[in-house]
This record gives structure tokens, C-alpha cells and sequence, in this order.
């Protein structure tokens, strides 16, 4: 093992965590030199995520580039346990991908620039640690750090919805958000204490997560704790996940937030939630995981269903991208729930492509939003002639997430039909009904925006009539477009080539217990 | 014949190409970039086509690769390779996904079919499109078409099957809708794709249930399974009819045929293309590749698909006799004629099915093509308000005429040997019932046809069109050589002597038969289809025949038909009254009883609650003195109850 790999996870961490320090010492008048230090920040990330992600060894598979940091000895035994494995590591390069993306777009933010990417350079930090700890304690502090910013982002920087009748406020949505993945966090905290005293009471006290789950292995907890456990995890990740019936939070917080934070939200954060369930729930109580699976199957098939119908009669862009996160989270859900060998690694690839694609499209709304000032599909109309790069870059992702062959979310969304139609034949048939609807919704959306032809005036959604505005249309400036374009990239590599990441994330899924 | 996997490829390549680069190239070279390209595509898709027929015709089951496959009878080729692993390969061989190709005769009937029409198709197009600003993008789209649709004819597992057949669905969806400023065209390209995607709800499903089943999805396996029973009837039935429902929703089987004619807003050789000789014939040839899963126990599947092709054919072909718009009668002609094939397929006629297709396909791309001319010169498209244009138009004219009469069975073009072939089929394979309405289908497309004709061509010219030229010879040149196969393609039927013995030697299922001419029904669809031109020739040209007391006479029965049988009145119906009255209403759901009551529920009962505590804090010292005091009282009184 070669020093850099030693300490690749560790600077991952701290790279962006450090950055977010130096620049609170940097005067905070200059926007620009913020932007600038973002992206350098940014930019090194991503090099360390892309470098880590390759030489992540998938033959040898298991826990790769470990290094242990005692940090409380004795009974409680933390210590920040570095290391992933072929699950963590393509989630890693997402959050590197999905973050550069947020930062390059996130120029136009001129309202206490510095502080903004201080907060948002610290929760890419707690993802990070999320997917790179092997120590549940850490896991925990690295999670409440991912999620806890997302406040002041949503609740400062973010943009209220009226439509008259409807009205959200950005407060309400950072209020919602914060209290329904602290009130998930509370679970998740009780499970931990709870697994943490089982595995005193036999002895073993640790929180290290490879400890735990050996002991599992051998059968060190009993059934019935593992069952009465299991769904303080389930759902108190599952909240994050975007697990039906505690979504909610999920479109009101992705439409309030601004553009970067609605990416890395959508993108990645929400990914922590399904990664906990796995990492801790079903690794460390697998007979209570389950015992729970065929709940947490149907919930998922709730997710996709109930997702995609509700974005069907959705009048604002980000609404129905918000409500589509939540249908296709429950591809996620489901590929987990099924504990079959394709539906996991489906999940975890539906993990990355949803991540990419739904980053994708927050990119693009945020650009049409802020040349329009409209999201609303009844409003507007006939953008291809206005914008024509970043309609076409809006279908490509649309067309991903209607899950059409040759894009990352087929391939995802086909591994987990497979898997659950060896395990749970008519829920994996509603499914592929869901899949169905999703072209619905995603047409109307397409037919609305971008297609036709502009409209001389409109009124919009506050009353006032501005005529000639498409006149003044500009397309995406270069920045956004070679964002979405990366993007794109990837999405089409995935679809058409996805060995490189199922090959990883196929020697970690045949880990997972029950599997 | 290794090669043959190069036929998509080329298309699949030059796709990105022309989007990325067909800008530049167009400045470079004054012709369109992109059309260029994606003709060479297509046109070595063309040259290969014919490496891999005389290549097959060389091989023997005892060349590697190649058997006499167990379904068909017939000498395969089949070439594998794995696309990825869903699991850990060597630890689970059912999730390696394989893309893979077959090289069987029906491979091959089609390969010739797409790679000509869509050769054809693309160079008149240079004529059609000419000016258009999105020219390129019209290419590219036709490009990655053309390539989809090849690779569902090549494939040789269900997984690469539908990869291909929803790309094509998509390249359909981004022609029709190419003109997007047009409502009508956005609507319709929606409509499309959401009619197909329901059908492909069950070919999906179909798909995983073979996978379930046999552990696979190579086709090969799944015929072997059902074959050698260990496939269970169930199963088996269900999966085929779950197949038969994608191949309806592709293929405009009623209930999913109300997309077809909506889709003619897309530019007219688009509409040749792929909604008359190709994408539509997807369904039809899935039917036939799948024979041996429709076959198995008992054929109970294929009496399901002889009566949707029979009721598709008959109820389509009385829309087609009504409708006004040129373009809309050579649509529901197609549906009609794509339920004869499914008829045929239903009835155990396999290879009439396949030769019918390919005798359709080149009559009806040279159709629409013709439409399309005529359209072009005319930018007139009712039939009403069209007619007497064999004086402006001769060339197309001509073309034209041998395209209706062909596909209206006129003896001896291509046409009348190809549904003589169903209906034959027909009459050996289903009940006296089935003979009867086919016959009665074939009679009324060939009253349609020359309807279309005579109304279009004939008769006399109205005046606003007397300065109506001649397409140029991009787009009559092709027209003419899909006329030579309308009119000759049939004489391949024949038993010819030497070393070809005739299409039923070449495509079959089992085992291949010569010729076969039954005298009875040859000569009553001859006569029908004869009379039928004479008499549509009487109305439109002549003038001896008046409708109107007819149309009078029939009038309830006529609205019903005009309307289309008030099919796309009642989606319209569900999709307002159910689909988005229960989408809105779980909309409401999520908001009103998820949120508000289930989330700002207890959030609002915090904060009153809250509020309401608040108030004891008064601050005011006479309050604590009377609290305390209450306390005391209550204190002493407690203890009192208790003591005593």
C-alpha cells in the first residue's frame, strides 16, 4: 500500500472540512475570490475522488484503503476507522462529481458568498466522512454535519413558492427539513446507543462497524432485539431517504433551496439516508433487516407509485423533480429491500444515477430560473428556441429518468425489476407500472417547457405581464453548459459501459448479509 | 457474415457525429453534413445486408456459429458477446447481460426491408427537408432510428431486444414531434410514446418472466425451455401474451391504435419510414421471433393474436374508407394491414406473415413518399381539395397508382401474391368465420386504396393547383425503384427452378413449403380488388356513381365511423375523469392530510400548546401569590383526603 492510499481518505475529509475553515478568514467582500477558492477546493475533491475511486482494487474487494485513528479507547472503543469498500466507493465520486457541478454553477451567488460555501464545503465534508468511516460513532458525527447546514442554506440563500393559493416559504421548508432529519437523527442515535449496550451486555463493546457486524455474524444479538431495533434505523435513515410516509420534507426542501444546495440535496445527501440502511441496518442487524424487508419493499413501491403520480399534476419545475426524487428514492428503497444479489447493486447504482441526473436537472431549472424567474410549466413554453442547449440537455436527463435504454437510470432501474422479480414478483410488476407513469409525467414537463413556441408576453405567477421577454432569453452561459454536459457524459458512459462501477459496487453487494 | 453486427453500428456512430459536428460540416461542404453521413451509414448498413444474406446462403450447419435452430428449422447464426456483469461473473451466469446478434433467415427478410426503405427514405429526404434549419438534427434522429431498429432485428436476447425497441420508440417521439412549435405535432409525438410505453409495461414484464423462469434472457434458452417443457403452460402462455401486448402497442393493435394516425404530423418520410415499413412492423416481427413461445401448448396465445389482428384489421380499414386526409388514410391502412400480418401469425401462417410485411412495406414507404410528393409540390394534404394531379404530377402519379394497386391486390403485383399467401393461411388455419371477414378486409383496402387514388389523382384539377410542379428527381428516383419491388417483389414466392426455391423455402417455421395458389381465393380477391378500382374509378373519376344518397342513408352509422369509433373521445375521457382526477386527488392527499394535518399537525399543536403555557407567565406578583396560595389549599386538602 502506497502512502497516498494511507491517507486518501483522511485528506478527502479534510480537503474540503479545511477549506471551509481558511475561508472564514478570508475577507468576506469579495464574492469572486470566494467563488474562486471554492473551486479550487472543489476541483481538488473531486481529483481525490476520481483518483481514490480507480484505484479502489475490485478484485481484492472489501475494505480498501484503511487507516485507524484511536480516539476514545477503552469500553467505549471509538476511533475514527477510515476505509471503504466497493458500496462507498462509487458514492464517494458521486459526492465529488455532484459538488465541483454545485460549485462551478453557484457564481451567480453575490449574497454572503463566503458563507455559502463555507456551509457548503462543510456538509460535502460530513458526506464524505459518512461514506469513509468505518466507526458508527463517526458515521453519526459525520451524518449530523452533512445534515445540519442544509438549514442556514435552505433558510438564507434559499427562494420562497407562491402561487397564490399555494405558498411555501423558504422558512418553512428549512424548518421542515431540519425537524424531520433531526427527529430521524434521534432514531438513528437510540438505535446506536441500543446496539451499542446489546454488544456491551456480550461482552464487546465498540462502535467500530466491522466489529459489529462480526459479531452479528455470530449471531451475538439476538433475534428478537434485531427485529425491535432494525426500524429505529429504517426509518430514521429511511426520513432521509425519502421514505414514504416521511417525504414530505423532501420537495419542499429541494424547491426551497438554491440551485447547488438543491443538487447536493437531491444529489447526495438523500443517498446517505439508503446508505445507512445498509451500512448500519442491515450489517449490523441482519435478521432484523430481514425480518423488516418486506415493509420496507412495499413502502419503496409506495415511493415509486405514490412519487410519480403526485409529480403528474405538479405545476412547478422544481416540484416535479422533487417529487420524482421521491419515486425513484423508492427504486433505491426497493433494490435494498429486495437483499438479492442484482436488485442490491441495482440500488446502489440507482444511488449514482439518480444522484447525477437529478443534480443535472436542479443545474438546469436553476439556469432556466434565473434568466426567466418563472418555474411554472402552465407559464412557460417554447424554450427550445429560446435556450436550445439546455432543452436539449433537459430532455437527455428526462429521457434518463424515464429510465430509457442507453442512459444510467435503465440500467439501474432494470437490476432492480430483475432482482425483485425473483424476490417479490407483484410489487416488481407495479414497479415497472411506475416506471410507466414516469414517462407521463416527464412528457408533460418537456411538452410544456420546452417545446412550442415562446409566447410574445406573459404574466407571471405575481401578477405582472412582461412583454417581449423571450426576446431576451439567453441561452446557459459556458460554465452551466459544460457542467450539464459533464453530466450528460456520464450518464451515457453509465448507460452504455457500467462495468467500471458494477464491478465495484458487485464485490462489496455479495458482502452484505442475507444477500 | 461475422460482421453483420457492423449494419447498426455504422448508423449508431454516425448519430453523435451529426449532432456534435453536422453544423460545421454543412459550411464545409454546402450539402447538408449530417445527411451525408447518415446516408453513407445507411448505405454500407445496405452493402452489408448483402455480405450477410450470401454469406448465410454459404454457410451450413456444420460452419462455426451456426446450427439448424430447434424452434424454426431454420440455419442460425448466432454470434454472443457480454455486455456486463449485473452480478459477479463466474458466480452467477444468469445476470451477465450478453448482446448478441442471430444471422436466420428472418434476420435477414428484415434486414433487407429497413436497410433499403430506410436508404430510400434518407435520400429522398435530402429533397424533402431541403432548407429545413434542423436538418441536421432531422438526420441524426433518423440515423440512431434506423440503427434501433436494426438491432431489434438482429438481436438474439429479449434484454438487447428491448434496449432497441424503446430507442426506436424514442427516435419516434423526436420525429413526429420534430416540428414541436406545432401543438398538434407535440401531442401527438407524447401520445405516441405513452400509448407504446404501456404496451412495453408488459414486454418488460414478459421479458423478466422468461428471466425468472429460465435464468437467461437469450432467446435461444427460452425456446429451448419451452421446448423441452420445462417451461410450465402458465408461464409460458402468460409470458407470450405479455409479449403480444408490447408487440400491440408498437405494432397499433386496438386498443393501442389510436397513436398511428396522430403520428402522421411528423415530416411525410418520417412517416414512410416509420410508421409504415419499419417501427410498426417491430410488433409483427416480435410475434414471429417469438413463434415457438406462441406456439407451445396448444397455440393458446395465437388464437389471442389472430382475433386482435382480424378486429384491428376490419374495424381500421372502415376508418380508412372515411377519412379525408390523405396522409391519415395510408395510416389506417397500415394499422389494417398490420392486423392482417398478426392475423396471418395467429393463424399458424408465418411465412405469409413475413412476406406480407415486406410486400407491404415497400408498397406503402412508396405511398407515403408519393403522399409526401404530393404534399410537398401541393402543401395540400385533404382529399377534398386535392385531385386531378396526374396532369401536374405524372411521375408521382404513376408511382403512386402501382403503390395503391399493389397493396390493393391487383393480380399479379407484389400485393396480391402477399395477401393471397394470408388469406390461404387464413383459410387452413382458423374457422370458416376468420375466411369470411378477411375476405371482406381485403375488399374494403382495395376500395380504399383506390379511393385514395382516384380522389387524389384523378378527376378534375382545381384551379389554385394548376402551377403545381414535379418533385425533383432526388425524391422521384427513389420512388421509382420502390415501385419496381411493389410491382416484382411477389414473383420471389414462386417455385423457380434451380437452386432458389422460393420465399417459403427461405422464411419459414418448422419446415419449408413451395408455392401454393388456392384457385378460389385467388380469383374471388382478384375480381374483389378489381372491381373495387373499377368502381372507386366510376366515383371519383367518371363521376357515374354517386355516393350521396348512400352516405345519407347510412348516416348514424357514418358519424360513428368518421369519428373513429369515438376511440380517442373516451381516453381523452378517462385521462381527464380518472387519471388526473386521482392524481390531483393524491396530489391533494400528500398536501392536505400528509402535510397539513400529518406534519403541520403536530408542529401547530406545539406551538399552541406553547402558547397557551406561555400565558401563565405573567409576571404579575398578585397571579403567583393566588397560584401559590391555590397550591397550599390543594396541598393541604390532599393531605387531609389522605390522613383521614
Amino acid at each position: 500500500m502506497s502512502n497516498f492510499d494511507s491517507v486518501a481518505l483522511l485528506l478527502l475529509i479534510l480537503v474540503p472540512l479545511a477549506g471551509a475553515g481558511l475561508m472564514m478568514l478570508m475577507p468576506g467582500d469579495r464574492p469572486r475570490d470566494s467563488w474562486y477558492f471554492a473551486l479550487f477546493i472543489g476541483a481538488i475533491s473531486l481529483a481525490l475522488s476520481v483518483l481514490i475511486f480507480a484505484r479502489y482494487d475490485y478484485q481484492a474487494g472489501g475494505f480498501q484503503f484503511i487507516r485507524t485513528y484511536d480516539w476514545l479507547p477503552g469500553p467505549m472503543d471509538i476511533s475514527l476507522a477510515l476505509g471503504i469498500d466497493g458500496i462507498a466507493a462509487p458514492l464517494l465520486l458521486l459526492n465529488g462529481i455532484v459538488l465541483m457541478g454545485g460549485v462551478v454553477i453557484s457564481q451567480n451567488i453575490t449574497y454572503r458568498t463566503r458563507e455559502f460555501f463555507v456551509l457548503l464545503l462543510a456538509l460535502a465534508a460530513g458526506v464524505y466522512g459518512v461514506f469513509a468511516v468505518r466507526d458508527l460513532f463517526f458515521l453519526f458525527f459525520f451524518y449530523e454535519l452533512a445534515v445540519l447546514p442544509m438549514y442556514l442554506l435552505i433558510g438564507v440563500w434559499g427562494s420562497s413558492t407562491d402561487f397564490g393559493t399555494f405558498l411555501r416559504t423558504k422558512e418553512y421548508g428549512a424548518m421542515k427539513l431540519i425537524l424531520f432529519l433531526v427527529a430521524g437523527s434521534i432514531l438513528i442515535w437510540v438505535g446506536i446507543l441500543a446496539v451499542y449496550a446489546e454488544a456491551s451486555g456480550q461482552g464487546g463493546g465498540t462502535f467500530s462497524l466491522e466489529g459489529l457486524a462480526r459479531m452479528a455474524e455470530n449471531g451475538r444479538f439476538d433475534s428478537t432485539f434485531q427485529t425491535l431495533v432494525f426500524p429505529l434505523f429504517m426509518v430514521g435513515f429511511g426520513s432521509l431517504a425519502g421514505l414514504w410516509p416521511f417525504h414530505t420534507w423532501s420537495p419542499d426542501g429541494h424547491v426551497a433551496a438554491p440551485t447547488a444546495v438543491s443538487m447536493l440535496h437531491a444529489g447526495v445527501l438523500m443517498k446517505l439516508g439508503a446508505y445507512g440502511i445498509i451500512r448500519v441496518g442491515i450489517f449490523l442487524l441482519p435478521e432484523g433487516a430481514e425480518n423488516w424487508m418486506p415493509v420496507l419493499i412495499a413502502l419503496g413501491t409506495v415511493n415509486v407509485l405514490y412519487g410519480a403520480v403526485s409529480a403528474m399534476s405538479q405545476q412547478d419545475l422544481k416540484y416535479i423533480i422533487g417529487y420524482s426524487s421521491v419515486s425513484h428514492m423508492g427504486y433505491v428503497l426497493m433494490g435494498i429491500a429486495t437483499l438479492d444479489r442484482i436488485g442490491m447493486g441495482g440500488a446502489v447504482l440507482q444511488m449514482f444515477s439518480h444522484g447525477i441526473m437529478t443534480a443535472l436537472m436542479f443545474a438546469l431549472v436553476g439556469a432556466i430560473y434565473d434568466r426567466t424567474h418563472i418555474r411554472d410549466i402552465n407559464v412557460l413554453n417554447g424554450l427550445f428556441g429560446r435556450m436550445g442547449v439546455t432543452s436539449f440537455f433537459f430532455v437527455i436527463a428526462g429521457l434518463c429518468s424515464l429510465g430509457l435504454p442507453g442512459m444510467s437510470g435503465f440500467i439501474a432501474e432494470f437490476m432492480v425489476f430483475t432482482g425483485a422479480f425473483r424476490t417479490y414478483l407483484p410489487l416488481a410488476v407495479l414497479a415497472v407500472i411506475g416506471a410507466a407513469i414516469t414517462a407521463v409525467y416527464i412528457l408533460r414537463l418537456l411538452a410544456r417547457t420546452f417545446y412550442g413556441t415562446p409566447p410574445l408576453s406573459l404574466t407571471s405567477t405575481d401578477g405582472e405581464t412582461k412583454a417581449g421577454w423571450a426576446e431576451g432569453l439567453t441561452d446557459a452561459g459556458v460554465l452551466e453548459k459544460s457542467v450539464a454536459g459533464a453530466f450528460v457524459l456520464v450518464i451515457i458512459f453509465v448507460g452504455i459501459w457500467p462495468e467500471p462501477l458494477m464491478r465495484v459496487i458487485n464485490v462489496s453487494v455479495t458482502t452484505i448479509p442475507g444477500v | 457474415m461475422q460482421w453483420a453486427w457492423l449494419i447498426p453500428v455504422f448508423s449508431f456512430a454516425v448519430a453523435p457525429v451529426i449532432v456534435l459536428a453536422g453544423g460545421r460540416l454543412t459550411a464545409l461542404s454546402r450539402v447538408p453534413g449530417g445527411a451525408v453521413l447518415s446516408i453513407a451509414a445507411i448505405g454500407a448498413g445496405f452493402a452489408f445486408f448483402w455480405i450477410a444474406l450470401l454469406g448465410w446462403m454459404d454457410a451450413s450447419a456444420g460452419t462455426e456459429s451456426c446450427y439448424v435452430a430447434a424452434g424454426t428449422e431454420a440455419l442460425t447464426c448466432n454470434y454472443e458477446r457480454t455486455w456486463f456483469n449485473a452480478g459477479l461473473p463466474g458466480l452467477d451466469g444468469s445476470v451477465a447481460l450478453t448482446w448478441g446478434f442471430f444471422v436466420d433467415p428472418l434476420t435477414i427478410a428484415m434486414l433487407g426491408l429497413v436497410t433499403f426503405v430506410a436508404l430510400m427514405v434518407q435520400i429522398y429526404s435530402l429533397g424533402y427537408m431541403h432548407g429545413d434549419p434542423r436538418i441536421n438534427w432531422y438526420f441524426a434522429v433518423h440515423a440512431l432510428f434506423a440503427a434501433s431498429m436494426l438491432t431489434i432485428i438482429l438481436a438474439d436476447s429479449f434484454l438487447l431486444l428491448y434496449v432497441a425497441w424503446e430507442l426506436v420508440g424514442v427516435c419516434s417521439y423526436l420525429l413526429i414531434g420534430f416540428w414541436h412549435e406545432r401543438p398538434a405535432a407535440r401531442e401527438a409525438a407524447k401520445k405516441a410514446f405513452i400509448v407504446t410505453r404501456i404496451g412495453d409495461v408488459g414486454l418488460l414484464v414478459g421479458i423478466l418472466l422468461l428471466w425468472r423462469e429460465v435464468g437467461t434472457f437469450s432467446m435461444t434458452d427460452a425456446f429451448a425451455a419451452v421446448q423441452a417443457g420445462t417451461m410450465g403452460e402458465g408461464v409460458t402462455i402468460a409470458a407470450a401474451l405479455l409479449l403480444f401486448l408490447g408487440a400491440m402497442g408498437k405494432s397499433a393493435q386496438i386498443p393501442f391504435h389510436v397513436w398511428l394516425p396522430d403520428a402522421m404530423e411528423g415530416p411525410t418520410p418520417v412517416s414512410a419510414l416509420i410508421h409504415a415499413a419499419t417501427m410498426v412492423v417491430a410488433g409483427v416481427f416480435l410475434v414471429a421471433r417469438a413463434f415457438p413461445l406462441f406456439e407451445a401448448y396448444n397455440a393458446t396465445p395465437l388464437l389471442v393474436v389472430a382475433i386482435v389482428g382480424l378486429v384491428t384489421a376490419l374495424v381500421t380499414s372502415t376508418i380508412a374508407l372515411v377519412a379525408t386526409d390523405i396522409k391519415r388514410i395510408l395510416a389506417y391502412s397500415t394499422v389494417s394491414h398490420l392486423g392482417l400480418m398478426m392475423l396471418s401469425l395467429g393463424a399458424f401462417g408465418y411465412t405469409a406473415a413475413i412476406f406480407h410485411l415486406l410486400a407491404h412495406g415497400f408498397a406503402k414507404a412508396l405511398l407515403f413518399l408519393g403522399a409526401g410528393s404530393v404534399i410537398h409540390s401541393t402543401e395540400e394534404q385533404e382529399i377534398s381539395r386535392l385531385g386531378g394531379l396526374r396532369k401536374v404530377m405524372p411521375l408521382t402519379t404513376l408511382v403512386f397508382a402501382i403503390g395503391a394497386m399493389s397493396l390493393g391486390g391487383i393480380p399479379i403485383l407484389a400485393g396480391f401474391w402477399s395477401k393471397d399467401e394470408i388469406l390461404q393461411a387464413v383459410s387452413q388455419g382458423r374457422n370458416p368465420a376468420f375466411i369470411v371477414f378477411a375476405l371482406i378486409t381485403a375488399l374494403l383496402s382495395a376500395l380504399y386504396m383506390g379511393r385514395a387514388l382516384f380522389a387524389t389523382f384523378f378527376g378534375k384539377l382545381p384551379q389554385e393547383l394548376e402551377h403545381t410542379h414535379e418533385s425533383p428527381p432526388v425524391m422521384t428516383v427513389p420512388l421509382a425503384l420502390l415501385a419496381i419491388l411493389a410491382v416484382g417483389f411477389g414473383f420471389i414466392s414462386f417455385n423457380w427452378p434451380g437452386a432458389f426455391g422460393g420465399f417459403g423455402y427461405f422464411v419459414f417455421f418448422h419446415e419449408g413449403h413451395g408455392f401454393e395458389f388456392t384457385w378460389w381465393i385467388g380469383i374471388l380477391s382478384g375480381v374483389m380488388a378489381v372491381g373495387a378500382f373499377v368502381f372507386t374509378w366510376m366515383v371519383y373519376e367518371r363521376g357515374s356513381i354517386s355516393l350521396e344518397s348512400a352516405r345519407r342513408r347510412f348516416a348514424p352509422l357514418l358519424r360513428v365511423v368518421e369519428n373513429k369509433y369515438y376511440f380517442d373521445e373516451i381516453y381523452q375521457w378517462t385521462i381527464d375523469r380518472v387519471v388526473l382526477v386521482f392524481a390531483g386527488f393524491v396530489a391533494f392527499f400528500d398536501r392536505a392530510i400528509v402535510n397539513d394535518i400529518g406534519i403541520n399537525g403536530p408542529a401547530d399543536t406545539v406551538r399552541r400548546l406553547g402558547v397557551a403555557l406561555r400565558l401563565h407567565v405573567t409576571g404579575h406578583l398578585y397571579s403567583y401569590a393566588l397560584a401559590m396560595t391555590l397550591g397550599v389549599v390543594a396541598l393541604g386538602i390532599f393531605w387531609w383526603l389522605i390522613t383521614a
